[in-house]
């Protein structure tokens, strides 16, 4: 266990050396967050409501989509197919901790600097200029709380699953460049999953996408209360069990099956 | 004028060598550009549903902006494939590394050297997929077609590879200074094709003033468009500064490639 936090802690400083990249990257989402307000502006028009989404609703829900991108390393994590074509996984697969956990230890240092210098950040910046919404109450910050863990989870869960991939072809790059981009389209990070026709939100929600994004985004903007709300966290959970159990699973095939490269 | 062909010469060459490994890989080759075309187009497709709950953008119908769309990503499309080459995030690594010094040392025009160095046939990926967005834009909106239109369509196009072109070059030869433009540069590469797929009068003032007067991306987009779907200026500017696209384009990378030129000359290596 504390083998696990050490690897955390180490994650956590290597990650906040990379500052100079985060800052560029913040005013990168900062930008790409305005272009996407704009959109969504336009698309109101003269509505003031749509679909239960204000617009200061919509223009918060363009920097919480922005806020999470390096979060949940939004747009792919290619790590630990990295390190299979370096050759490094065969030590790491030596070492004394679970290799999953060896990896999810290093993510959640990631994740907990993305999280304050490009997550929060991105919201603090929008609220010195946009009117943003806020949750509202305990109740709501502690779902919003649970939920943004959940993510986590659940995000890692995905890319470790694809990146598994790794373990079997060369060509798991391009498998990992179309899962992400998978995910990015119907997690309700481009646009709300609201907005889309209802069959296509029936058809996001057999994935685990919508958890990962739109869930959070939701729980924030006080969209989803009660059983509602109590239901969108339980599919957070379910999904985040399902795909770490599944890397698990495919792990164990995998360093069975696994071809190491380089030299 | 000889010289002239032997570098052409060379290029073609260059890029020979490149389309004949990559195509090496038939497999995995496919597969990259059916894996972006599907997720690239997934955005558009995104939009499109989306456009069905609120009908129209800022007046502009979705046929309208799928022909702003299409354009943007042909034309970035087509720049990446040929000025891979100068891709400052893979150039500033090449000039971190030291390696591009041997470019230097041999006896070939050093910009068609790193022109032909990468030559991304998997772009074909975006360009279809921008390809499909445009024959939509054409079968959706109701373009009035001119033999003017007709001859003026190309030009923009090569204004906008131009435009895109030139701020690769640009990019690429900052990073012989400072590794840190990377950032700065891709925010006006893929944030301006992302913003310059949508109708510029949406966005904030300050915004689109920088992006009229210091980058003139709304040139080579936005204003011949409004040229070819018969719509009014919202900022009442003269109808001429709608055919200035491939000129502003052109420029633009003529100052870009004199830039480098610049870049070259002073170019002080990291040393090895």
């Amino acid at each position: 266990m504390r083998l696990f936090w050490e690897l955390t802690k180490r994650a956590f400083q290597r990650q906040l050396t990379y500052r100079a990249a985060m800052l560029a990257g913040l005013i990168t989402n900062i930008f790409f967050g305005i272009l996407r307000a704009a959109v969504l502006v336009a698309l109101y028009g003269a509505r003031r409501e749509v679909v239960g989404m204000s617009v200061q609703d919509a223009v918060t829900y363009t920097a919480l989509s922005q806020a999470t991108i390096a979060y949940l390393s939004i747009f792919g994590w290619y790590d630990l197919m990295n390190s299979v074509n370096s050759g490094e996984v065969a030590s790491d697969l030596l070492k004394p901790l679970n290799y999953l956990h060896f990896w999810l230890a290093q993510d959640l240092g990631r994740a907990l600097v993305a999280f304050c210098l490009r997550g929060v950040t991105v919201m603090l910046f929008y609220a010195l200029f946009f009117d943003l919404t806020v949750p509202q109450g305990v109740g709501q910050w502690a779902a919003l709380t649970v939920a943004l863990i959940l993510s986590w989870f659940l995000s890692f869960g995905w890319r470790f699953l694809v990146n598994l991939a790794a373990f079997w072809t060369p060509n798991a790059r391009g498998i990992g460049r179309l899962a992400f981009g998978l995910a990015w389209v119907l997690s309700g990070f481009f646009l709300p999953l609201r907005f889309f026709p209802g069959w296509f939100i029936m058809l996001c929600n057999f994935t685990p996408f919508p958890s990962m994004v739109n869930t959070i985004i939701e729980i924030y903007l006080g969209l989803l209360t009660g059983s509602a709300l109590w239901q969108a966290l339980a599919v957070q959970l379910l999904w985040a069990i399902a795909l770490l159990v599944a890397s698990q699973v495919v792990l164990r095939a995998g360093v069975r099956h696994l071809v190491v490269q380089g030299g | 004028m000889q010289q002239l062909g032997y570098t052409l010469d060379i290029y073609r060459r260059l890029i020979n060598v490149q389309v004949r490994s990559q195509l090496q890989y038939r497999a995995s080759f496919l597969l990259d550009v059916m894996a972006t075309m599907l997720t690239l187009s997934m955005f558009f497709v995104s939009l499109a549903l989306v456009f069905q709950r609120f009908g129209t953008l800022a007046g502009w119908t979705l046929g309208q902006v799928a022909f702003l769309w299409g354009m943007v990503e042909i034309a970035f499309g087509v720049m990446d494939m040929i000025f891979s080459g100068f891709d400052p995030a893979a150039f500033g690594q090449r000039v971190r590394r030291g390696t591009f010094d041997q470019l230097l040392l041999r006896p070939l025009n050093i910009t068609v050297q790193v022109l032909g160095d990468e030559f991304l046939l998997r772009r074909l990926g975006r360009i279809a997929q921008g390809v499909v967005i445009f024959a939509l834009a054409l079968s959706l909106a109701d373009i009035q077609w001119t033999l003017g239109k007709l001859v003026y369509l190309p030009c923009v196009l090569i204004g906008l590879v131009c435009f895109f072109g030139a701020l690769f070059i640009a990019g690429a030869t900052l990073t012989f200074w400072t590794i840190e433009s990377i950032e700065a540069i891709n925010i006006l590469t893929y944030g301006g094709t992302e913003m310059m797929a949508y109708p510029m009068h949406i966005y904030p003032d300050w915004l689109r003033r920088f992006f009229t007067y210091l980058v003139p991306a709304s040139f080579l987009n936005y204003y011949p468009a409004l040229y070819f779907l018969d719509k009014p200026d919202p900022f009442g500017f003269s109808p001429v500064l709608r055919f200035v696209a491939p000129l502003v384009g052109i420029g633009l990378l003529a100052a870009a490639l004199a830039f480098w030129r610049f870049g070259i000359t002073h170019y002080q290596s990291t040393g090895s």
